[in-house]
């Protein structure tokens, strides 16, 4: 696969509005650069070839070289990707907070991970005024300020950089399914970059359907909350088809109908719903409250888990066959829609 | 004291067309003169300035072309003579107020002088103002060379104060711009009284109201005018033959052309062959001069630049006169002989009159000019426009194109006219995308912000200088504010008006000719018009991106920016540079820092030079004028900054 420069990218990626703002063209260059949900080229730029290209989730992908990288082995092209095990799971008791999108499993084993010395420091994705922002996480009783999920396409991977260019390494990076699919780029660090070579530790993919686009989302709730804090958001199962977003004084329900508009057009091309290129993938366990399905995928991923669980910060409970099924099948149907859409594109 | 007022009679000074004309209007004892700088008007305004003390003249730098206008016009009510000076252009801005003038009638000499740009060399237009002449029915007259020049403001001046009308004497760049030797004439010693008499019966021209009113009586008279102006050109001293009694090729031409023309009758050695009318008075036409001329020769090169307007003149009246002298050919720019846009050059005129007389010409060899070509192709480096080192407005458009660029809706910026018009080049970051007249920047913007209603959410960005703010801006943000126009106008306010050379104007606290005068604020004007203002220093990066983030957030209204900070050629300044620049070399890492060469490839600023051998960055210590900018835009922070103590 042939990596090219920012002509390409915008060519092949931004100028045809499939760009997701993940960041990971952001801070490495005075080029690229992002501002409330959106990311711009304040400049034209005609080097080649150049990291931006090469990370960008949307360029073609070389899975082999990221298997290689995150497993040790060739592709295999299976709907849930690669991985060892699944499990349910939650915060175990050494977890004191108890405000979290699901059962708590992100913030617990970034806990851990903080706690133990297995990173360094974290990147979360934590909220500030109306608009989600990247965070650089040292000290591991910050993690559950970054809980909970903003449904805003944010470029988390933008302050990744930026830590790494302050000469951090070893990082634990939290994010969905594009941005971890270019955290696995960067490690496999296919321009040879030094400053790349041992900066991402641990990746944690958060499985995903769909995310929004910031701007037109902010300006959403902003309309319809007139301001109030929000406290959470969810997308209940299904056949709920609804949206729920609770604020301080109340919880709304809106049809997911009209969230959907405001999905980036990026999204769709997306063939990931489970986070494939990470060390462990999490997300919702449908039907059972207050729990995660929590992939562990990597030896590495593998190793973290099952210290988070030995030292009480995560529980963990049977993952049944008949949830891998609709897991699978949920997995599949995405994919499908994407190559689909790729089809009409290439039309 | 400037040698224009120095001077004797009869002494030979080298002058420059400008000034030739300036010492014109003295000899002719104008008292008032106002303009507009332009290029390349600015220095007949610039010399009388100097001179207007020791020779008690009142000279302005008015606040556009029309108030000059007025007034130069009012001083000629007063009986007073007078001159107004403008670019081409800048008869446009006066046209409205000449139309008037031309109607209502003058009483002391007044003339108006455009100076035209054929081929733009400092314009973004080649207006031809003589259209105007015709179109408003007011005398033209052109100089054809610095004597001329002279010479003939002084004689159109007295032709003026005869007709009681308003003479327009155009120049041009080539005339305006180049210098030659001019015989100097007596400085009068006037003791005029200025007074404006309107106690009269009410159409008398000397006693009664000015106006067009009741028009078709002024009409009648101003036309009137014009037939006495045209008996006056028969035999004016400035339209002259040169030639052979019965020439194979009659070249008709005026202006710089006479030059061309001559030159080019020169190198093809056919002064036995070729006469030529030069005319100083374009228009009306003094027809018997020109049916006598018509009368020998049946082959006619109208030699002109830009729009074929003499040949178009010299057409009709050939066709009336038809009866008389037989048919005529014509060659000029309608056959293409003579191309239309553009300056002329002697080579422009040899080609069609060598092939008029059947002469084989090349201008150079073939050999020569493959060779020529080659030379300055390679030799020459190549040098693009640009804004000096440490120009406020390199910074400015960083920060405007920035802003633009994250904000991310397609946001665009309505240009004006100033240096920062160049910020449709690269050197501003290709940031303006509208460029028309002046104070049109505000005037379309204005226009764009109401086009919400139709699905238009684009961030409507307007840009305009100090000096251009008080020309014709402030109507057009009077209009945007009072219909809630959703715009951002960013006055780059650099303290004087820089493009033309420093000439003053309404905020600033002196006039042109170094005296008092009353500074209006920019701020407190957009205040008092119920804009949201904010202020700061295109300097600081980070302030003024915050600040027009801040500006375009507010959805409905004008919003104002001024970004104040003096020109880096400011005389003020003093060639002082506020830093010592300097590119460290230990962390510049070059090629490989993945930059792609932001400061010398985006950036620009000429103090920056990119080291071939090195493959590094550095600063020029002869051009950098230590601004201090470039230290905030190397994004490994390899350009450092020294304050510079100054005692
Ligand atoms: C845009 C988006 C869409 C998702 N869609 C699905 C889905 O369709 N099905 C499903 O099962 N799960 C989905 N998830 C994952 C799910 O919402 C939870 O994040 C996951 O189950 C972990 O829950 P938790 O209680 O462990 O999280 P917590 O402990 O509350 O931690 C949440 C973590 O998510 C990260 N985060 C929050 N917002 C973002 C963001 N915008 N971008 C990147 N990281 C962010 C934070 O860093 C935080 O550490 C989605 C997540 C996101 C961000
Ligand atoms: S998808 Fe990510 S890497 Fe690709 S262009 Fe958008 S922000 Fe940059």
């Amino acid at each position: 696969m042939e990596i090219l420069g920012t002509k390409e990218l915008m060519e092949q990626v931004r100028d045809k509005g499939l760009c997701v703002s993940c960041g990971a063209c952001v801070e490495i260059c005075p080029y690229h650069k992002s501002y409330k949900g959106k990311i711009a080229l304040v400049f034209d730029c005609d080097m080649t070839p150049c990291q931006c290209y090469a990370y960008c989730p949307q360029t073609e992908t070389d899975r082999d070289l990221l298997s290689r990288t995150m497993f040790g082995t060739m592709d295999k092209g299976e709907a849930l990707g690669q991985y060892r095990s699944i499990i349910a799971a939650k915060a175990g008791s050494k977890i004191k907070s108890n405000r979290f999108q699901n059962g708590g499993t992100v913030s617990a084993l970034f806990t851990h991970a903080l706690d133990s010395g297995l990173i360094d420091a974290a990147v979360l994705t934590g909220q500030n005024d109306d608009l989600p922002e990247p965070m650089l996480i040292e000290n591991a009783c910050d993690v559950a300020s970054c809980a909970t999920t903003k449904y805003m396409a944010t470029p988390t991977l933008a302050a990744v950089h930026k830590a790494i260019r302050d000469g951090r390494k070893n990082l634990g990076v939290a994010g969905t399914a594009c941005q971890v699919k270019a955290l696995a780029t960067i490690k496999a660090n296919p321009l040879g970059k030094a400053e790349q070579e041992n900066s991402i530790g641990l990746s944690l993919g958060l499985f995903c359907t769909w995310s929004l686009d910031t701007r037109k989302f902010s300006a959403f709730l902003a309309g319809e909350t007139g301001g109030e804090k929000i406290v959470s958001m969810d997308v209940p199962p299904p056949p709920a088809e609804t949206f729920k977003i609770k604020t301080e004084n109340e919880e709304r329900e809106f049809p997911l109908k009209e969230i959907r508009k405001m999905i980036p057009r990026g999204c769709a091309c997306c063939p990931d719903m489970t986070a494939e290129w990470a060390d462990v993938s999490v997300g919702a366990y449908e039907g059972k409250p207050g729990w995660n399905t929590l992939i562990i995928r990597s030896e590495k991923g593998e190793q973290w888990v099952e210290e988070a669980i030995a030292d009480d910060y995560l529980v963990r409970d049977e993952f049944p066959r008949s949830r891998l099924e609709h897991l699978t099948l949920g997995a599949d149907n995405k994919r499908k829609k994407a190559e689909e859409f790729l089809t009409k594109e290439k039309k | 004291m400037s040698g224009l007022i120095s001077g004797k009679k009869g002494s030979r000074r080298l002058l420059m067309g400008n000034e030739a004309i300036a010492r014109g209007a003295l000899e002719a004892g104008v008292k008032v003169a106002a303009g507009y700088p332009g290029t390349p008007s600015s220095e007949i305004v610039e010399n009388l300035a100097k001179v207007a003390e020791a020779g008690n003249l009142y000279v302005e730098w008015s606040t556009n072309e029309k108030i000059a206008m007025e007034v130069a016009a009012a001083a000629s009510f007063a009986r007073l003579r007078s001159i107004c000076v403008v670019k081409q252009n800048g008869i446009n801005v006066a046209s409205d107020f000449l139309l008037h003038l031309a109607g209502s009638g003058t009483r002391g000499g007044m003339l108006v002088i455009p100076c035209d740009d054929p081929g733009a060399l400092s314009s973004i237009n080649e207006g031809d103002t003589r259209h105007f002449a015709r179109l408003l029915e007011i005398p033209l007259v052109e100089p054809g060379d610095f004597q001329e020049a002279k010479d003939m403001t002084k004689w159109a001046l007295e032709l003026s104060e005869e007709l009681q009308c308003v003479i327009m004497m155009r120049s041009v760049t080539r005339l305006s711009h180049a210098s030659g030797n001019v015989t100097l004439g007596d400085l009068p010693v006037t003791d005029v009284k200025a007074e404006f008499r309107h106690e009269g019966f009410p159409l008398d021209p000397n006693e009664g109201i000015i106006t067009s009113a009741p028009v078709a009586f002024r009409h009648s008279q101003q036309q009137e005018k014009l037939k006495k102006a045209t008996a006056a050109f028969e035999s004016s001293p400035f339209n002259t033959y040169t030639g052979p009694e019965k020439p194979e090729v009659l070249i008709v031409t005026s202006s710089a052309c006479n030059l061309y023309s001559r030159e080019a009758i020169n190198i093809l050695k056919a002064e036995e062959r070729v006469g030529i009318l030069k005319l100083g008075t374009t228009w009306p036409l003094p027809e018997k001069l020109i049916e006598n001329r018509l009368q020998k020769c049946d082959s006619i090169l109208v030699v002109e630049e830009v729009i074929p307007f003499m040949e178009e003149n010299l057409k009709i009246l050939a066709q009336e006169l038809e009866p008389k002298i037989g048919r005529k050919i014509f060659y000029g720019k309608r056959d293409g002989s003579i191309p239309s846009v553009d300056e002329m050059n002697p080579d422009l005129v040899i080609a069609p009159l060598a092939k008029l007389l059947g002469i084989e010409y090349q201008a150079m060899s073939e050999e020569y000019a493959t060779n020529a070509m080659q030379k300055s192709f390679f030799a020459a480096p190549v040098r693009d426009l640009t804004f000096c080192p440490g120009c406020p407005h390199r910074a400015s458009f960083w920060s405007i194109n920035n802003v633009l660029k994250l904000d991310n809706n397609r946001g665009f910026v309505c240009g004006d006219i100033g240096c920062y018009t160049m910020a449709t080049l690269p050197t501003g970051f290709s940031t303006l995308k509208t460029l028309h007249s002046m104070g049109s920047g505000t005037g379309v913007a204005s226009g764009f912000g109401k086009l919400t209603q139709f699905g238009m959410n684009q961030s409507v960005v307007t840009v305009c200088g100090d000096s251009t703010f008080f020309h014709s801006v402030i109507p057009a943000l009077v209009n945007a504010v009072h219909h809630k126009s959703d715009i951002t106008l960013v006055v780059l306010d650099n303290s004087g008006t820089a493009m033309t050379g420093f000439q003053s104007h309404p905020g600033l606290e002196v006039d042109a000719s170094g005296g008092d005068a009353v500074k209006l604020d920019i701020e407190s004007i957009c205040i008092s018009m119920g804009a949201v203002v904010k202020k700061c220093n295109p300097f600081d990066f980070e302030k003024t991106q915050q600040l027009l983030f801040e500006l375009l957030e507010i959805k409905e209204g004008v919003k104002v920016l001024i970004l104040e900070q003096i020109c880096a050629l400011s005389p003020e300044k003093k060639a002082k540079k506020n830093f010592e620049m300097s590119v460290d070399e230990s962390r510049c890492k070059g090629e490989s820092c993945g930059c792609n060469r932001l400061c010398t490839r985006i950036f620009r600023c000429p103090g920056l030079v990119w080291h071939e051998e090195s493959g590094i960055s550095r600063i020029d210590e002869a051009i950098c004028a230590g601004c201090g900018v470039c230290s905030a835009i190397c994004p490994v922070g390899a350009i450092s900054r020294k304050e510079v103590a100054y005692e």
